[in-house]
């Protein structure tokens, strides 16, 4: 018997065959969710306590997160929650990232949308929620000011102390 | 002189008695001669027609004279005394007066019925056909109604003299009453006497009875006392059975069968043999209950008491009073903090054994058993005692039981076939069964099985199994795993091949290391310098966690090592080796100027060794950073050489070596505290591992309470079981992430509010 095999994960894709006989589709399923179940761990065990994800109840598929604004920004000491929809297709496929909280951001429109490169043409299977995070994290203190969804935005940032007002106005804790 | 005075003075005369100046033993009756005076007697009462009033008159007469005289002088004699022997004279003397006037009392009574006949009286006395009834009657009433209070005490002196009599196991020749030499003695006669004069009033019954039955019953129970006590190894049903006919039985046939011909006493003795035999069996068994855990204890030299008790509960109903007092003695005397595991774990062992003779059924055993699970369960190290005893060389009782019964745990859902060739011993389940759960499960369940499900999970013994072999097979440094598979494969019988997978590829990685050692060792690249060595290559992934210590090797060993690991990865492409430097035994012969030992001793006892080698006199800090060992473990450590005399503390951390050994009494410090490295175990303790978890557990749980705000316990719980627990080890019950989480609310690290958790901010 090879050694390197974990047998719990042997038993558990003994224990699904079964499953995946009646439905051969939920072959992939599968495999999200073993992907997801890994990015939680490896999400949990990071000491960077300035993001974090969590599946929003029992689904697997839809998770929430949370970054906290980055240091020398506006949004420093703000909290911001995210919504992350996970297609069947992950991680071909980009998830659906919004803004829960309201977000003053030329990037952001105001039911939450992101315009961010990564979530759309530039996705990878190697970037995970971890990395979404943080980019978005980093957007938010460098905002792409030529493309906004947020036009009023985008004309204010130039005047930071308009700005932050317009911010701190907008933000309203979840 | 009317007739009515001629009539009363014949009548005074014929009976005496109704004279208030007569005294019984004074006048010599004799019927003969009085003959003409009943004659006249009977005719004037005729024709006056006072044969009733006669009557009355007699009948208050006897009793006023009871009344006055006689009962008080016979309750007169019950006067308490010191002299036990006195009590024998005393009661003999009382039965003896009132047996006296009983007669003269009777003989009136005769003449009575004589004149009841002569003048054709019908009237009854008290409704008793029988005038001699009636008499006893009266007497039996006027005694009771003066009944002396310490009647007993003498009643109860008098039998018990009698019976120590009976008792020839202290006979010295001599009577105890009168002190006689036997045969001179004419005690057995006076009681014997008394009994039938006793027996004639039939006052027998009323007068003697419950003192008798009350000082058989301590009699008895004395006797069973006495032979029973601490001695389990034989059966006493019988003996005792045939003594309570030969000694008890027949000395109450000597109280009750004063006389032959009468056969009612027959009956008598016969309801006493049934209520006695009941007696005995009664009181045998509740000192048998009493008893019962020390008989448990000393399974299986008690097996014959055992089977004395489980005859004798049929028959005494006294089974809801041994469930009781046996709990009762399991939690008195086992579980506390004062018996230590194993010794639970044997009386455990024990108590099912015997208890399955005791009840086939298993159900006393459940019932008992209960609080024992529960208090094993608290226990932190039971499991390991269970799986150490299973596996121990040895007489050992679980060992025994896991060789012995290799019978494949039933599985509980599958119904068992009723096997037709018992079913003439088959019997219902005792009416106080649970009908869930089904008899045959609990008939088949075997002790180990019951073991095991004190914890209700397999996997906690298989882990313990683990890691204690992991214990055994590092520190043996043995590649003989023959043992060790052979209980393995044991052990597969009853757990599943699958919970024990991991041990299999323990085992196997102690061949394959065995094999690449002996490879690696013929590879020409890899040159064996002045140190030999082989290692133990294990998989991380199968074995348990080990504890974790930080060592920095000599440099030479780490050259050493180094060598091997290329040669191993040219061996087994693709793979390397991680060491673990604390772990591992070394051979070390060390050279004194005047001396040379030969120990085994642990990799940091070695690496000290070898750094004294390289220069003689070490400070503490210096080597502590040399070796990356925090100097209160080095120190520690150094204590061990300090013991074998080569090491010195020179000045207040600085050591040298030393390396002869003229003044060795100065030196050697005997009172060194010297760690036994044998000890230790290179396994992560479970409570290490079960602390690692839980900070697992507390990242998801701050992550969760991070982005979902506040949570319930339970859904909580239910989180972590959907994307935490995913190792085969990692579980954790409600109840205990309640305690963690409580903790932390302790700690500051979390709100507990309405029932909900969050972080704080």
């Amino acid at each position: 018997m090879a050694q390197n095999v974990n047998p719990f994960y042997a038993e558990q894709a003994g224990s699904t065959k079964q499953n995946d006989e009646s439905r051969k589709s939920s072959n992939d399923s599968h495999a999200v969710t073993k992907r997801l179940h890994k990015e939680l761990m490896t999400l949990m065990m990071t000491q960077d306590k300035s993001i974090s994800a969590f599946p929003d109840g029992e689904n697997l598929f839809r998770w929430i997160g949370t970054i906290m604004g980055p240091k020398d920004t506006v949004y420093e000491t703000l909290k911001f929650k995210l919504s992350f929809q996970f297609p069947n297709s992950y991680p071909y496929t980009a998830p659906v990232v919004k803004f829960v909280t309201p977000c003053f951001h030329p990037n952001v429109d105001t039911s939450g949308n992101i315009c961010l490169d990564i979530l759309k043409d530039k996705w990878s299977a190697l970037y995970d929620v971890r990395t979404i995070l943080l980019s978005i994290q980093a957007l938010l203190g460098e905002p792409n000011v030529d493309s906004p969804l947020n036009a009023l935005a985008a004309e204010k940032w130039q005047k930071q102390e308009e700005y932050r007002k317009h911010v701190l106005d907008t933000y309203r804790e979840a | 002189m009317n007739d009515y005075q001629i009539a009363w003075n014949l009548m005074k005369k014929v009976f005496p008695i109704l004279d208030d100046s007569f005294t019984f033993g004074q006048a010599t009756d004799d019927g003969s001669l009085l003959k003409n005076e009943f004659y006249q007697c009977v005719e004037s009462s005729k024709t006056l027609n006072s044969g009733r009033i006669v009557q009355d008159l007699l009948v208050s007469k006897i009793e006023q004279r009871l009344r006055n005289e006689m009962v008080p002088e016979f309750w007169s004699y019950f006067k308490r005394s010191e002299n036990d022997n006195k009590g024998f004279k005393q009661f003999y003397n009382a039965v003896k007066s009132l047996y006296d006037c009983f007669k003269q009392l009777d003989h009136v009574i005769t003449k009575l019925d004589m004149f009841k006949q002569a003048t054709q009286l019908g009237d009854l006395i008290y409704n008793e056909n029988n005038t001699h009834d009636a008499l006893k009657l009266i007497l039996k009433a006027t005694l009771l109604s003066q009944l002396n209070l310490e009647y007993q005490v003498v009643v109860m002196n008098f039998y018990e003299t009698a019976l120590k009599m009976e008792d020839t196991e202290e006979d010295d020749g001599q009577c105890i009453i009168c002190l006689q030499e036997s045969k001179h003695c004419n005690c057995l006669h006076l009681f014997q006497e008394t009994n039938r004069k006793l027996g004639d009033m039939s006052l027998l019954e009323p007068l003697v009875g419950q003192t008798l039955t009350n000082l058989i019953y301590t009699y008895i129970h004395a006797h069973i006392q006495k032979i029973c006590k601490d001695s389990f190894d034989s059966s006493f049903i019988v003996i005792l059975e045939k003594w309570l006919q030969t000694v008890v039985i027949n000395w109450l046939r000597k109280i009750y069968c004063y006389d032959t011909s009468s056969s009612n006493n027959e009956v008598v003795v016969g309801m006493f043999d049934k209520k006695l035999t009941n007696y005995l069996y009664n009181c045998y068994t509740k000192i048998r209950i009493d008893q019962l855990f020390n008989i448990i204890i000393e399974y299986p030299e008690s097996l014959p008491a055992l089977e004395d008790l489980r005859l004798c509960l049929p028959r005494t109903e006294l089974k809801p009073l041994l469930t009781k007092k046996l709990q009762k003695a399991m939690e008195t005397r086992l579980l506390h903090p004062g018996v230590s595991t194993p010794d639970v774990l044997t009386a455990y062992v024990a108590a099912i054994r015997s208890l399955r003779i005791l009840d086939p059924t298993g159900l006393l055993l459940e019932t008992v058993t209960q609080p024992v699970h529960q208090y094993l369960r608290s226990r932190e190290d039971t499991v390991r005692c269970v799986v150490s005893s299973l596996t121990e060389e040895g007489p050992n009782d679980l060992a025994e039981e896991l060789i012995r019964g290799e019978i494949v745990q039933v599985d509980e859902n599958t119904p068992v076939d009723e096997d037709g060739e018992n079913w003439e011993t088959w019997v219902p389940d005792p009416i106080d069964t649970s009908p869930s759960k089904s008899s045959a499960y609990r008939r088949t369940s075997d002790i180990i099985s019951m073991l095991v499900n004190v914890y209700g999970s397999k996997e906690l013994f298989v882990n313990e199994y683990r890691t204690l072999l992991a214990d055994r097979l590092l520190t043996q440094y043995s590649c003989d795993t023959e043992k060790e598979i052979r209980y393995l494969e044991l052990l597969k019988l009853r757990f599943g091949d699958s919970q024990l997978h991991y041990c299999e590829v323990m085992l196997k990685d102690i061949a394959d290391s065995k094999r690449i050692n002996q490879h690696i060792k013929q590879d020409p690249e890899y040159s064996e310098s002045d140190i030999p060595m082989s290692a133990m290559i294990v998989s991380a992934q199968f074995w348990p966690p080990f504890k974790e210590e930080k060592l920095e090797l000599h440099a030479r060993l780490v050259t050493q090592m180094e060598g091997y690991t290329s040669a191993f990865e040219t061996l087994k492409g693709s793979r390397t080796l991680c060491w673990k430097n604390h772990l591992g035994v070394v051979d070390l012969e060390i050279e004194l100027a005047d001396r040379t030992l030969n120990l085994s001793v642990s990799p940091v006892q070695a690496t000290i060794m070898m750094h004294f080698q390289d220069k003689n006199v070490w400070e503490l800090q210096e080597l502590s950073k040399l070796m990356q060992c925090p100097p209160t473990v080095l120190r520690r450590k150094i204590g061990f050489w300090q013991s074998h005399g080569i090491l010195v503390e020179t000045k207040p951390d600085v050591f040298c070596i030393q390396e002869d050994l003229e003044n060795k009494d100065n030196n050697i410090q005997e009172d060194i505290f010297v760690e036994d490295y044998e000890s230790e175990s290179a396994m992560a303790s479970a409570q290490d591992q079960r602390e690692e978890e839980l900070q697992t557990f507390w990242s998801y749980i701050v992550g969760m309470l991070m982005n979902l705000d506040t949570l319930p316990l339970e859904r909580i719980h239910q989180m972590l079981k959907m994307f935490a627990f995913q190792g085969p080890t990692i579980e954790c019950n409600l109840q205990e992430l309640k305690v963690f989480l409580d903790r932390k609310v302790r700690e500051h690290q979390l709100i507990y509010s309405n029932g909900y958790y969050k972080l704080p901010k």
